[in-house]
């Protein structure tokens, strides 16, 4: 108690130090007056009295010290101090400071915006839900290594047979069409098990979730669940919208609660807007099997750690569960073992492909924000060699080292957290503008990226460890300093520190490995942009339709995309249309399948794959691809012809060595067909690829539920189709929108949303390095030089040249430099080839790089050396 | 160096403490003519060292201090016992009596007690 009293009354006086000063000098005034006073009554002189006084009481100062460590806290009171200095010095150099705090700051922004990223899949999966990262993907797994999904009864069975895990939860995305007949609207969905709003432990922001017996039986009370977005911008927010009817797929379902906000589901980061429990899937999804067939596997199964149980037992169990279903239902389950995986580890979501995607970029940005760090300890360096007198001055005067050090070190340490505050406010900025992708494929999405305080946290870790290393080497030098060689010493012929020279050779290295990376991805995302697609974009119209919540046999599809395209042709304004399951330069790339063809051995089992295209007749002409060999397809409603195919050139060159193709047989696990025509080949995945093979077949063939209508437009406006294309689709089924209406430059752009932000963000980063490296050698050359003034004065004064002395002084640093830049090029090309692999290693990058950091090298050398070339010897040496 | 700062101050405190508790409110000038006068100017300390302990025992709560009149009519700060203080006192008076008994047996204590 006393001592903590006593710590908050020194806390007080240090802040109240003047008024406590002025005291003690009126005490000892007063103290020795009275003590005079005395004296002179014992009969000394007055002066005498006052000097006796004054011998009495001692060493006035050693006392006021005494007084003052007892009065205030030593430690506070040096580090207020200290900042108080650090603030001072800081303001003699606006310009400097500036640099390096926005330097500082963009190089810890971009970390922390690429950390929250990371952060959020790694540790907050889900938005609104916590604990999220814990759960786990129960994921049945083929013996191919996919993961086909689970079915409903396997579901029920897994729930009780893997009793390590607790509550596991289903659920299945589907697209929903909401609304009355002929103004329906795509919004996705998910049906889910009936326990899955307890199992994530949410609370409903209005109304209540499916109690368990509306989720136990098929066909029992029509419920739903929307989200926190939906209920506002739907129902405006009101309260009235539980109990609200609402039309989805031709059903009419009751909303009987609203999710909290934020909550978007457990495919994040997907958006989904309405739940609706699982047994409603019969109902909603015309009479779909879902719940009885085993081998109907349409559901995702998430569930979480009892207590005490470990994952290998969840994983034990699962695969002996898995080993039972085989057995006991050999049709749907033969050969399906079973994976537990962690939930950023989840085949289905792009977390997986993200995540090692941002944790090269975090690399990336680490070596940048390095660079920084030596950048300002070179800067700190060149200005710590310039107040060497100041320092030699406070060393004398019994400053410590550990005083000198802390004095650099609270100086630098303030400049960090600076840089770190201007840092916050750049990751704020960075993950908001980075939150909203658009669509991607028909998918609202929607990544949960915020900066909280574990973000924060990190940041002033990167903060305060910048803080450190920059402050490092200066606090080191200066430290050290010895007094008496400080002020005998004029600055101008201080000993020289490798420490410095080393430093700007790391940085050039390290802005050799950023530029370059930073060339090489804006090459290839240039270079993507200006490959010609070996196919016609302009005046193509994309749409798509979905038959899902229809449940259409073959027959069904096949008419209704026959039917379909019949209109879509008589439209005045279509030259062209077909119907494909895929379109080119698609995010999500087009699927493969293995196959083999007649003529061709197979090497190995799955190994010849080819880029697998379902489309109907009229494809090509639309696409604008043309027949190399052959014919188009067979016409929808043809019965008679045999199933076709129709494969690329780089398909015949590459298994059939450039044979004639027409004629031959193609097995694939979908049938066998007959090849009938050889097409163009064409980018398939993304624009720069290696040419691909790729196999088309018909619609006729195999039908499928969905797909996207291809149009081709005569008049060269295709977004003028859209209204038309809709009343067509309106007018052969009015339950059925047409969404993700948009033209194939569109999509395009929209494809290259997610490489254009890296790209972004090189193409800022790289300009920005570039300038830092160039401020830092500027920085040492021009200390260097205003360091040896004295010399160049003789070299002049002897008849040198002022040519000479620039070339002398460019060669020395120069050759640093290089070696900088050598060991960064090398490091880059081997990062290059070992990591980014094939067509990355880019000439003109691995070459223009080097020459644009080298020439910007030269001249921050060149400029601070003219000036000291153009040093008059008479003043210098008059100066000394 | 330190340390013997410590124990003299330690001892000062105590020899403030009951020169305040025997005579009343007291300057700083007062508290080291008294203590002088007792010790018999055994106690050769510079008076200045007075002034640190003085803002010690303030900063524990042992005395408080306000401004007043000396008696040649300047302005003084008077230094008086607070409650705390007194507690503060008796307790170490208590302290120090047995120390000073116990150290005072030891140098009484002859071989023949030790074996």
């Amino acid at each position: 108690m006393k001592s903590l009293r006593r710590f908050f009354t020194r806390l007080f006086n240090t802040a109240a130090k003047r008024a406590r000063e002025e005291r003690l000098r009126e005490e000892i005034e007063e103290h020795i007056a009275l003590q005079t006073d005395e004296n002179l009554r014992a009969g000394l002189s007055p002066v005498e009295a006052r000097r006796q006084a004054m011998l009495k009481f001692g060493g006035v100062e050693a006392m006021k010290e005494d007084y003052r460590a007892e009065r205030g806290l030593l430690l506070i009171e040096n580090l207020m101090g200290d900042l108080r200095n650090a603030m001072r010095s800081i303001s003699r150099m606006p310009g400097l400071a500036a640099v390096i705090i926005v330097s500082l700051a963009i190089g810890i922004g971009v970390n922390t915006t690429i950390f929250s990223w990371i952060q959020m899949m790694l540790f907050e999966p889900m938005p609104a839900v916590s604990g999220a990262a814990n759960f786990l993907m129960v994921e049945p797994r083929t013996e191919t290594g996919g993961y086909p999904g689970a079915s409903w009864q396997e579901y029920r069975d897994l729930r009780t047979q893997v009793p390590a895990l607790r509550d596991i939860v289903a659920s299945q995305m589907v697209p929903f069409n909401v609304g009355e007949r002929g103004q329906t609207e795509r919004t996705h969905g998910q049906l889910v098990s009936g326990n899955y709003f307890s199992a994530l432990g949410l609370k409903p922001a209005m109304g209540r979730f499916f109690r368990p017996e509306e989720a136990e039986r098929s066909g029992t009370e029509p419920v739903l669940v929307i989200s926190y977005d939906y209920w506002q911008t739907r129902f405006g927010g009101a309260p009235e919208a539980v109990g609200q009817k609402v039309r989805v797929n031709d059903r009419e379902l009751i909303v009987i609660g609203v999710a909290p906000r934020d909550f978007q589901g457990t495919m994040v980061p997907l958006k989904f807007e309405l739940w609706a429990p699982a047994t409603m899937a019969p109902a909603l999804l015309g009479g779909t099997r879902d719940l009885e067939d085993r081998s109907i596997r349409a559901f995702s199964l998430i569930g979480m750690l009892k207590a005490g149980a470990t994952s290998e037992e969840a994983q034990a169990e699962f695969s002996r569960a898995m080993a039972t279903m085989a057995r006991d239902y050999p049709e749907a389950s033969a050969g399906i073992g079973g994976e537990i995986l962690a939930f950023w580890n989840s085949p289905r979501g792009p977390q997986r492909m993200l995540i090692s995607g941002l944790a090269v970029l975090q690399g990336v940005m680490l070596l940048l924000l390095l660079a920084v760090c030596g950048n300002t300890a070179n800067l700190m360096l060149a200005r710590g060699s310039v107040r060497r007198r100041e320092m030699a001055v406070r060393v004398a005067l019994g400053a410590g080292r550990w005083r000198i050090a802390s004095l650099v070190l609270s100086e630098n340490m303030l400049l960090a957290l600076l840089g770190t505050g201007l840092a916050a406010v750049i990751a704020v900025w960075g993950t908001t503008a980075l939150r909203v992708a658009p669509m991607i494929g028909a998918f609202p999405i929607l990544f949960p990226t915020k900066v909280d305080e574990f973000t924060l946290a990190f940041a002033m870790l990167l903060g305060a460890a910048c803080g450190l290393i920059f402050s490092a080497a200066p606090a080191v030098h200066l430290a050290r300093l010895d007094p008496q060689e400080g002020l005998r010493s004029s600055s101008n012929t201080a000993p020289r520190s490798r420490a410095r020279k080393v430093l700007m050779g790391v940085e050039v290295g390290l802005a050799m490995v950023v530029l370059i990376a930073a060339g090489l991805f804006l090459e290839s995302f240039r270079s993507a942009r200006q490959t010609d697609p070996r196919f016609r974009a302009e005046g193509v119209l994309l749409a798509a339709y979905d038959l899902s919540g229809r449940n259409p046999d073959e027959a069904s599809e096949r008419e209704f995309a026959a039917r379909l395209l019949e209109r879509l042709r008589s439209l005045p304004d279509v030259e062209a249309a077909a119907i494909a399951t895929n379109v080119p330069v698609d995010l999500h790339g087009i699927p493969s399948r293995s196959f083999t063809v007649q003529g061709h051995v197979r090497t190995e089992a799955g190994k010849d794959r080819a880029i697998c295209n379902t489309v109907t007749p009229g494809y090509f002409q639309v696409m604008g691809i043309p027949l190399v060999e052959g014919n188009d397809f067979a016409e929808m409603r043809d019965k008679a012809a045999p199933a076709q195919a129709i494969v690329n050139v780089e398909f015949v060159r590459r298994y059939l060595n450039g044979a004639e193709a027409i004629g031959r047989r193609l097995q694939t696990r979908g049938g066998s067909f007959s090849i009938i025509g050889v097409a163009r080949n064409s980018v398939y995945d993304a624009f720069g690829e290696p040419a691909q093979a790729a196999v088309y077949l018909s619609y006729r063939d195999l039908p499928v539920f969905q797909g996207e209508i291809h149009l081709r437009t005569r008049s060269g406006n295709e977004t003028a189709l859209t209204s038309e294309a809709r009343a067509v689709l309106r007018d052969l089924d009015p339950m059925l929108p047409l969404y993700d209406v948009r033209t194939f430059s569109q999509h395009i752009e929209r494809n290259l949303y997610l490489r254009r932000i890296p790209a972004r963000m090189f193409a800022v980063l790289g300009p920005l390095l570039l300038g830092l490296a160039a401020i830092g050698i500027y920085a040492v050359v021009s200390y260097a030089v205003a360091r040896r003034t004295r010399e160049i004065g003789v070299r002049l004064a002897f008849g040198a040249t002022g040519r000479r002395v620039v070339l002398q002084i460019i060669r020395e640093n120069l050759g640093v430099i290089t070696w900088g830049a050598a060991i960064g090029w090398v490091v880059a090309f081997v990062i290059s080839v070992r990591v980014i692999a094939k067509g990355a290693t880019n000439l003109s990058v691995f070459l223009g790089v080097p020459a644009i950091l080298l020439g910007v090298a030269t001249l921050a050398c060149w400029i601070p050396a003219r000036k000291a070339s153009r040093i008059d010897p008479m003043t210098t040496l008059r100066h000394e | 160096m330190k340390q013997k700062t410590d124990v003299l101050q330690g001892t000062l405190a105590l020899m403030v403490l009951k020169t305040l508790d025997v005579l009343g409110p007291l300057h700083g000038y007062g508290i080291a003519r008294r203590i002088e006068q007792i010790s018999g100017d055994l106690l050769a300390v510079n008076q200045g060292t007075l002034y640190p302990v003085l803002l010690k025992l303030e900063q524990e709560g042992a005395v408080a201090s306000e401004w007043g009149a000396s008696e040649n009519n300047r302005r003084a700060r008077f230094y008086r016992l607070t409650r705390e203080g007194r507690k503060q006192l008796q307790a170490e008076t208590k302290d120090w009596e047995q120390t000073a008994a116990i150290i005072a047996r030891f140098f009484e204590a002859k071989a023949e007690d030790l074996s």
